[in-house]
């Protein structure tokens, strides 16, 4: 029951991120062409990992996958950037991105963001024809 | 909700019956086009070609084993196939579904398939959002269904529920 004093933002899904936690397409698209920056682990944690340079984890909604994810940045130091994407559908039905973000907030990781592909993978990062893995 | 879905059954019921023939020739994604022609493989390989069916009813249903939606809508077209697979329509004889999945991993591909007993074709390049056929149907979202009649003919895009089972029962000959 929503009461109707609630304000809107009370409404609102709380999620494990927080806005500035979450990465442009354009952003990341920028880190991936431009190799002199600093490292960027980027995972994908959806069905497919088309992003360049991203590696694939598998869905985040699966344990096994979510043990793969932990074991991949298990030896980063807690400041190093990540970036995980899904894509396979809009943020309020993807159930893959939030038990990975989650893992990496317990995991007391600083620097770890969410790709923001608030449609997916196909709207948001191939028809703008940012980088893919070929 | 009741009013649109009486608009898209009468929309269908008209294109059915009035796609002038020079339009119905033009190939393209707008209701009274000839779909795009897919020709993707089946599990085992085989491909199967969206044209090889011309003379039924078909709905292209694009989902993928990922997509939460597409999974929730796989029992209403398993009971639309069981209820309207071998119907004579007013043109069309037999109605057929013509799945294409955007999945990625053939073996999740599968075994949805088996889990969820589904018995008409199926077809996917294991391409995810980089399928070409995403592509050429302008795909922006799953599930995206697509109806077509015996010519090939898109007579609506789109529907769900209760819609996509008006829509083909206003087709069945009386």
């Amino acid at each position: 029951m929503v009461l109707p004093f609630q304000s809107f933002a009370q409404r609102q899904r709380i999620e494990p991120w927080t806005e500035s936690q979450l990465m442009s397409p354009p952003e990341l698209a920028k880190i991936i062409n431009e190799s002199s920056k600093p490292t960027t682990y980027i995972f994908s944690i959806g069905p497919t990992g088309l992003i360049k340079n991203s590696i694939d984890i598998g869905e985040g909604k699966e344990k096994a996958n979510l043990d793969r994810l932990k074991k991949q940045v298990d030896k980063l130091p807690l400041d190093a950037r990540i970036v995980i994407y899904c894509g396979c559908c809009p943020f309020d039905k993807c159930p893959n991105i939030r038990p990975a973000f989650n893992l990496l907030n317990e995991m007391k990781f600083t620097n770890h963001k969410l790709l923001n592909l608030p449609k997916n993978l196909k709207v948001d990062w191939i028809d703008h024809g940012y980088p893919i893995n070929e | 909700m009741i009013l649109s879905i009486r608009f898209l059954v009468i929309v269908a019921i008209l294109f059915h019956s009035g796609i002038p023939e020079t339009l119905a020739q033009s190939q393209g994604l707008e209701i009274g086009n000839i779909a795009p022609e897919i020709s993707l493989p089946a599990p085992d390989g085989n491909f199967i070609s969206l044209s090889s069916l011309r003379g039924k009813l078909v709905l292209i249903d694009f989902w993928a084993t990922w997509c939460g939606p597409c999974i929730n809508e796989q029992p209403l077209l398993a009971r639309l196939y069981k209820k309207y697979g071998e119907s004579e329509f007013t043109k069309a004889q037999d109605f057929e579904i013509y799945g294409v999945s955007l999945d990625t991993k053939k073996a999740s591909w599968e075994k949805s398939i088996r889990k969820m007993k589904i018995d008409w074709i199926q077809v996917s390049d294991l391409k995810f959002w980089g399928s070409p056929i995403a592509e050429t149907y302008d795909i922006q979202a799953l599930p995206f269904n697509v109806l077509i009649d015996e010519r090939g003919v898109i007579i609506a895009k789109n529907l769900h529920g209760k819609a996509l089972e008006q829509s083909i029962e206003i087709l069945i000959k009386k």
